[in-house]
Parts: C-alpha cells; structure tokens; sequence
C-alpha cells in the first residue's frame, strides 16, 4: 500500500519503553547493501541463485517487435463491432463513498461481445466546484483493482475509474483470472484477452464524452504498468477526444523481448507458458504484435508524459526507451528514476503527472495543495 | 483521539481474549490440506503447488507454496498478502531460496467462496463488532497459512520468516516459531489515526464508514485497536525490521516507537529511500542474511556484464 497522508498526524504522546533497558532500534541512514554494519554477518549457505540476464544501457536496445500489415485493419473490424454494440452507460450514485466535494457513482456499460464493464465514476459536487469538467480516466494496472478516483475529482476533474473485463464487477462474463490474463487465448489474436480489454479503456472515454458535464475534447488518460498500456491504447483509439495522456511503467510494450528480459509476473507468464509449449511462440509472437504499444505509439497525437524506472523488473526500462523512440506523431516528456523498479519513482513523479495533466487538461483546481492518491500499477 | 488514548480504551485483557478465542477456534479446527502441482507455475530449480486448506468457520482458503529441489531443510518465507483481490504465485528470486507461500485469505480470488469480499468495501465488512469483522477470519487465516507453511517437511523450522505489512507482527505475536520479520509497510499500526489523516484507499473505507455510520465511531476505534499489533509488540520475539519513513510523515520513526518499542526482539529500522528497487534489495539482504540465504538483488547498471547466466 502507498499511504499519502493529506494533513499531519496529531502528536502521539511519548510511548512508555516497556523494557528501558533495551536499545533502540538500529537506523540505517543510508541503505544498507549486503554486507552492511546494519547487518548481522550468519553463514549463508552457498548456493547459486539465478540472476537477470546480462544488460546492456536501456537506451540502445533494438527492439524486435514489427507490425502486422493488417494491424490497422485489425482494430477498424473491433471499432466498427463497438459501433454497433449500444453503449448502455447506467449510473448509480453511491452515498457511502461519496463526499461533501465529490459525488460517486458506480457506472456500468456495454463493450465488445456484450461484456459488461463497471467503472467508478467521480465528479465534483457544483456547489464545491461549478462545471463543466475536464475528464481524466484512470486505468488500472494488472492485479490491482481500480480504486476510487475521489482525489482527482476534488481536484476538479470528472474522473472515471475503469474495471475493463475480468476485474471484479465486470467479470461475470470473463473471467481468466491472475495468473492468466496475459496468456488467456494468446495464441489468437481474434480471441486474445487483450482485443476487449483494449476496447473497454476506449469505451470509457465514449461514457465520459456523452455526460454533459464533460468537455468532450479536453478528457486525459492516466495509470501505470497494465495503467500505461491502456493509456497508450486509449490515446491511439480515442485521438478524438484524448487531449493527454501520463503512461508510467508502460506494460504490454515490447512483449516478447520484455518477456526475455524479466522473470517478473505478469510477463513471466508468457516464460511460463513457452517452458511448458514452446512450439507456440511463433503463433504467440504473431498475436500480440496486433497489441503492443510499440505498434499504437506512432498513431498518437496528443501529448504524452511517460516516466520509468532504470531497474525495473516488472516492465523493462528498455521497453519504455523504444516505447518513446516510437511516439514519433506527438510531444513527449519522458522521465527515468536510477534504482527505481516497477514504482517508476512514482514517489517524486505523481507531482509531475498533476501538473502534466492540469497544463493540458485546465481543471478548476479549488486548493493548490490537493494532492492526487498516488498511481500505482 | 490519539492511537494511544485509543489503544487506552482496551484493556490488554480484551485484547488477548479477542486473539485467544482465534487460536482456540484455529486448534479446534483441522487444516485438513489438498496440494496440488501446478506445472506451469514450477521451473528448473523449484516446484509449485497450490495448497487449500481449513480456516476457522470452516472456511476453505488457499495458498501458492513453491519449493526449491533438493533435500532441504530450506527457510521459510511467508508472504504476506496486503489488501487486494489477487495473489499471484511466489516471486521468482524467491522459490530459488526458500519454501515461499502466498496466501489467499478469505474474500480474494483463490478463496472467494462463500465470501467474496469487494474492494473496496472488505476492509469494514462487518467492523463494529469485531467477532463478525470479517478481518476476525482474515487474520486467522494468516496463522493458519503460517501453520501450514511452517509444517511443510522440507522447512527448516528455525528459519521461518514474513515479509510485508504490520499483519506480519500479529502472526509473529501469535506464532514464536517466526524468526525474522521484515514490515514493509504499514496497515494497522494506529490505524485510527492514519484514517483520520488521508483520504487514500484504502484507509479512506475508515472514512466512508464513519461518515454513513457515525454512531459506530467508538466501536470501530474498538475493532481497530484489537488488531494493533503494538498491543501485542512484547510477544513478538523475532528479529524484526521495519521500514520507516523520513522524519515527520505517517511511518518515521517516531511514528512506529510506540510498536518498536515494545519488541521484544532485535529490531532494526530500515530508512527508506522511496527508491523502488534499492529498498526492495537492502529488505532482501537483510531477511536472507537472517534466514541463512543469500541476498538476490534486482539492482543492475549497464557496467554489471559479468558472467549471469
């Protein structure tokens, strides 16, 4: 858990030492690194343990992905599917959750093959601040479930909190699990988990373009890991309405050389899935061409922010690197935390996203110390 | 309300009866275990299983257990789960080294039936009255999980360890055979205070439900004192590591005295540097050189081309 404390502690009286005699707790002002005086030196046993693959600098990593000649084609088919599946948005308020600034509501829509998706949507009260509002979807990583964008809302944005298919509330329907999405049907990209998935994240932003109180070209995407995926997907599926988009840790970018390079969840699932079948990865590399990131990237147009860590296990920094060379129709800033993994320095990078989002998305922002919860994949 | 005059409110007395009852009912309910291997979850150094088992109100819950070839004994390493609806199989560095366990307590997926807990919503099912508290069952199927784990032939049983939230110190509390502790993050410790100090899920569900159920706000301060672990810090005899934040936030190390203190292990702080990576791998060093392992740290730099397989 992330705690993002929004007003101080109230002072905890000194605790009574329950044994004076004992000594303080040791504190490593500096991180401590194996060996280190904050460690007791034991015998370890020798063993050898695995270790990452050799690396080279993110930057000049080549990437292997290549786009299908039918990708394009491939997602006209899904749009032209969506157009003709009723979007069917119900909204009910939900007063528990709800605030004397921000109203709640639990949304549910139709998306591809009928499958209902559930969604959080979160709006500022008029009388806390007057709309019309800009729009931001948050899209949620890969096992987290998406949480209540109440912090952005107080902020001034109608915010909308996505649960594509396969997140509780929206899997009646389908419902691969975790383990098991990554790899659910990955060896046909008509019935690849990630065809709907994608067009779940695109449809939120056809929910928030129909609701009157929405600016209907002034709507963001934001998430991390699986969250940065769907941002970039969404941007390219929804250029109309998407004015930015913030991608931390972007996952689904570069599969199969990230898969090569980690063996991390949720990629390791696909190393899992050759160990046992590898006669499948050419049929698996030919399926999620048509998915990768690095294939929507040239089609956006809005500006994009996308922030990464240098170690990060989860979703390889040079997939984030080959991620920004591809972005080649829009602005980037692209930001890169040293010794940061799959938090993608979200500790210092949250207030960069705020402020990315509010240039290009102008909420009325009624206290400039409101702070968003912090994104996490 | 301070955490401390509210921790005042409950005598120690209720506290142990609360978490007696919980190990009676555990020892009066058989665990009655089902592995099952899973392939593709087993690689070339370690098998995986998924386990189900018996909690109290004969509830079926479950687990992911890997375990390394070879004879053993190994260590131990329990997983502890935080509050989200999946759990995933053990992490890679770790089935090369210990006998790991992720647990799925009640409500997640894995273990969602009968219960299947929403989130958010889970956290306060039932809060004001801590026998119906769904997390009453969800903190015995941490023991239980423990229990399992610790039983399992190829564990070494003086080397079993937790890493993860402060539910890590209840199940320490409650099971001396734990012998190292590394506490990632915060979750109970002064609970009441933290909610009254955010408004970030999940702690804000503290919030949701006082604001619908005002009249319970002396009850809910009750349940969430009796899963503090700092009233029950001086049973904990496991050489403990907390990570702490910088001075004057949630988590410094102000903060956590009131629980370190109390210890009645060695405890060392970890000062977190919010650097993913370099925390993630000071926390392993530091719990593999308690469990008798070897530290395996995630940190590369492009000079790092020496000879990894």
């Amino acid at each position: 858990m992330t705690l993002v404390p929004s007003a101080p502690l109230p002072a905890l009286p000194a605790a009574p030492k329950m044994r004076p005699s004992k000594p303080s707790p040791r504190v490593c002002l500096v991180p401590p690194v194996s060996p280190s005086p904050c460690i007791t030196e034991r015998p370890c046993p020798v063993t050898t343990l695995l270790r990452p693959a050799r690396r080279g600098r993110p930057d000049q990593f080549q990437s292997s992905v290549h786009k299908p000649a039918d990708f394009d084609a491939f997602w006209a088919e899904v749009e032209a599917e969506l157009a003709a599946t009723p979007l069917d948005p119900e909204f009910a308020p939900v007063p528990m959750r709800s605030t004397p600034e921000v109203e709640v509501f639990e949304v549910h829509y139709t998306s591809l093959d009928g499958v209902r998706i559930a969604g959080w949507y979160c709006r500022p009260r008029e009388a806390y601040i007057a709309g019309p509002y800009p729009g931001l979807a948050i899209v949620p990583g890969y096992v987290s479930e998406p949480t209540l964008p109440k912090s952005w809302a107080k902020m001034g944005y109608a915010a909308f909190g996505v649960a594509p298919r396969g997140k509780l509330r929206s899997n009646r329907q389908f419902n691969p699990g975790y383990p098991g999405l990554l790899i659910q049907n990955i060896v046909d990209p008509q019935t690849y988990s990630y065809r709907g998935f994608y067009a779940d994240a695109a449809r939120a932003i056809d929910v928030l373009a129909e609701l009157p109180e929405v600016v209907g070209d002034r709507i963001g995407v934001h998430g991390s890991s699986q969250g940065g995926a769907l941002t970039l997907s969404t941007a390219a599926l929804r250029k109309a309405n998407v004015a930015c988009g913030a991608a931390g840790a972007p996952y689904l970018t570069g599969f199969m050389d990230a898969a090569k390079l980690t063996h991390s969840y949720p990629y390791e699932e696909m190393n899992e899935y050759l160990r046992l079948y590898p006669e499948r990865e050419t049929a698996m590399r030919d399926t999620v061409a048509y998915f990768d990131c690095l294939n929507f990237a040239p089609s956006i147009t809005a500006p994009m922010l996308v922030y990464a860590g240098h170690n990060d296990d989860v979703c390889p920094p040079e997939t984030a690197y080959n991620l920004v060379d591809a972005l080649t129709n829009c602005e980037v800033t692209f930001h890169t935390y040293d010794r940061c993994g799959h938090d993608a320095g979200n500790y210092w990078e949250m207030a960069a996203v705020e402020a990315f989002l509010a240039e290009h998305l102008r909420p009325t922002t009624p206290n400039a110390g409101l702070r968003a919860q912090t994104t996490v994949g | 309300m301070t955490a401390s005059a509210s921790e005042s409110t409950t005598p120690a007395a209720d506290v142990a009866a609360f978490w007696d009852a919980i190990d009676a009912e555990l020892a009066a309910t058989p665990a009655n275990p089902e592995t099952f291997e899973i392939p593709l979850y087993s690689t070339e150094f370690s098998t995986t299983y998924r386990v189900r088992f018996t909690s109290i109100g004969h509830y079926r819950i479950a687990a992911y257990i890997s375990v390394p070839h070879g004879d053993g004994p190994f260590p131990a390493l329990l997983s502890v789960p935080g509050y989200a609806s999946v759990v995933t199989p053990p992490q890679y560095e770790d089935r090369q080294r210990y006998v790991v366990m992720t647990l799925m307590y009640r409500g997640t997926r894995g273990a969602d039936w009968p219960y299947a807990g929403a989130f958010p919503g889970m956290f306060t099912d039932g809060i004001a009255d801590p026998e119906a508290w769904i997390y009453r069952g969800v903190l015995a199927d941490h023991l239980r999980g423990l229990e399992v784990l610790a039983s399992h032939p190829k564990v070494d049983a003086a080397r079993v360890g937790l890493i993860g939230n402060d539910v890590a110190l209840l199940i320490a509390a409650r099971r001396p055979e734990v012998s190292a502790v590394a506490v990632t993050a915060n979750h109970f410790h002064r609970l009441w205070d933290v909610a009254r100090a955010t408004e970030a899920y999940p702690f804000e569900e503290i919030n949701d439900y006082l604001r619908t159920y005002p009249g319970d706000a002396d009850a809910v301060r009750q349940a969430l004192s009796l899963v503090d672990p700092g009233a029950q810090a001086s049973r904990v005899g496991a050489t403990t590591l907390v990570s702490v934040n910088e001075d004057g936030k949630v988590g410094d190390t102000a903060w956590w005295s009131s629980l370190t203190d109390g210890i009645a292990g060695a405890v060392d702080c970890y000062a977190a540097t919010h650097e993913g990576q370099t925390d993630r791998d000071a926390i392993d060093a530091w719990l593999a050189n308690q469990l008798g392992s070897d530290p395996n740290p995630r940190i590369w730099t492009p000079e790092d081309l020496g000879p990894w397989s």
